[in-house]
């Protein structure tokens, strides 16, 4: 906490928040990438579900409540970032009081969520709506940033970040309206099996690993001088991400079509 | 309120002694009026302890930008920070001292500021290609109105505190400063080069490398919101004609 401090005092709230930002991005990748390799296991749910026995201890609900924290902050700050960089809003105090009160509100919801543990929803109902309101952002957003000279990649992190808005929040919240959404094999299957969810899922899976990349070989140049250093970094980064879209894709697409 | 007249200062500045290549933080006690500047300070050391430390300034007004250093970590001109001021805004008697980290150190706290200027050199800051006067009297007028939208950014003297404070570290990117100034010459209606200048905006070590951590503006001794100009660059707005 010093260091929160003294950053504050010496360069401003603002890089606070982007240093959180940063960090909660790189927590969310670190998650994304075990959340994918875990659905592998999907393919044989009976040790889909004996790995997900592991994450039913006290330990594991805990940080998965506590996962919240990060996706909503980063979600919520992305979307001031794209607000101050692409729409000129320049009344950031405003804006800093709502992300942070959105924050504790989907936090605390969050915790209800898995603390009662039995809501039930539509899953085709509750992703349509949340796949409408996405859509319209990124549409919102594309059609505003298209239109700016500059580079394709840079504009692609932006848009898929005004998608993952709502998308990745909303995601949390799904899995957490009862245990057995997230952890059973048979619930989980059953719901992929929905060309609908497949389209949706497939979406989310290349959004996030492409903002994720993104998002890791940006902060990589900023620290590497050296050409050949930051293309070696990059070409990782985006084999990194392609090996576990592959994985994700064909969970999603070939195991249960 | 009766203000305290004299601060029984500590300074604990940097040194570097390019000879040797050593590297140790001096202790210096000051005994300083209020109303003293930071490079009054730097001044009394020289003239009673110590003849060796070598600072850099020189207009002594804030208009020049050679007295950057960091004080307790902030980028900021040493000709501008009062002793009262330093004290109210640091809630200590206690500065710790140190060159801004944009170029290489030359001795203590002077770096070499031509390193640092050689990425403001790249992006060629005056006016590369300039438009016919309009008039007979060999003069261009800029309206009020036009001036209005990057006048501020004019104000920016290249001390390189934005520089220091960026997120974005110094590996790669040219600067906050560096940006403003490309941004003042797109925005200039005098200038005909647009497209270089672009080129150089829209580049790998240009805007994509900020953050919008918008350290740039927080530490401007001139109180420019850097951040915004950048960020009306990222919108797309800086070839706009209003």
């Amino acid at each position: 906490m010093p260091a929160v401090g003294f950053y504050a005092r010496t360069r401003g709230w603002s890089f606070v928040i982007a240093w959180m930002h940063r960090i909660s991005g790189i927590i969310l990748i670190f998650y994304v990438l075990i959340h994918i390799y875990t659905l592998s296991f999907l393919i044989t749910p009976e040790v889909f579900d004996a790995k997900m026995k592991m994450f039913g201890f006290f330990l594991f609900i805990f940080l998965e409540w506590l996962l919240a924290a990060p996706v909503i902050f980063h979600a919520l700050n992305g979307g001031r970032l794209i607000l101050y960089e692409i729409f000129g809003t320049r009344n950031e105090g405003t804006l800093l009081q709502w992300m942070f009160s959105l924050s504790v509100v989907y936090v605390l919801l969050q915790a209800l969520m898995m603390i009662m543990g039995n809501q039930t929803v539509s899953p085709i109902l509750f992703w349509l709506v949340v796949f409408i309101f996405s859509a319209c952002v990124l549409i919102l957003v594309a059609s505003r940033i298209w239109r700016i000279e500059g580079d394709l990649v840079w504009k692609l992190q932006r848009i898929t970040g005004a998608f993952l808005l709502i998308m990745i929040p909303a995601h949390l919240m799904f899995m957490h309206l009862q245990p057995a959404i997230g952890h059973q094999a048979n619930v989980v299957i059953a719901r992929m099996q929905n060309i609908f969810i497949k389209f949706v899922d497939l979406i989310l899976v290349i959004s996030v690993l492409l903002h994720a990349g993104y998002g890791l070989i940006s902060i990589s140049k900023d620290y590497f001088k050296y050409r050949f250093v930051q293309n070696g970094l990059s070409l990782l980064i985006v084999l990194i991400m392609v090996v576990f879209g592959w994985i994700g894709i064909k969970i999603i697409i070939i195991s249960y079509s | 309120m009766n203000k305290q007249q004299s601060y029984n200062l500590t300074l604990k500045i940097r040194r570097f002694d390019p000879d040797s290549k050593r590297s140790w933080i001096q202790d210096y006690h000051v005994e300083a009026g209020r109303i003293l500047r930071f490079v009054d300070l730097f001044r009394k050391i020289n003239d009673e302890q110590d003849p060796n430390l070598a600072w850099s300034s020189s207009c002594e007004h804030g208009q020049c930008g050679s007295c950057s250093v960091k004080v307790n970590g902030k980028p900021l001109l040493a000709c501008e920070l009062l002793v009262e001021n330093a004290v109210q805004y640091f809630k200590t008697i206690t500065f710790q001292i140190e060159p801004l980290n944009v170029a290489p150190v030359v001795r203590d706290l002077v770096v070499d500021i031509s390193t640092a200027y050689e990425r403001i050199d790249q992006i060629k800051p005056y006016i590369i290609h300039p438009a016919p006067p309009p008039t007979e009297n060999n003069e261009y007028p800029i309206t009020p109105h036009e001036l209005e939208r990057y006048v501020n950014a004019t104000r920016c003297i290249n001390c390189f505190c934005c520089s220091s404070a960026c997120i974005s570290s110094h590996k790669t990117f040219l600067g906050p400063n560096a940006m403003l100034a490309t941004i003042i010459r797109v925005m200039d209606p005098r200038e005909q080069e647009k497209d270089q200048r672009l080129k150089i905006l829209y580049s790998e070590n240009g805007i994509y490398r900020c953050h919008s951590s918008r350290a740039c503006s927080f530490v401007c001794p001139k109180e420019i919101d850097v951040a915004h100009f950048i960020a009306v660059a990222k919108e797309g707005r800086i070839t706009e004609q209003e």
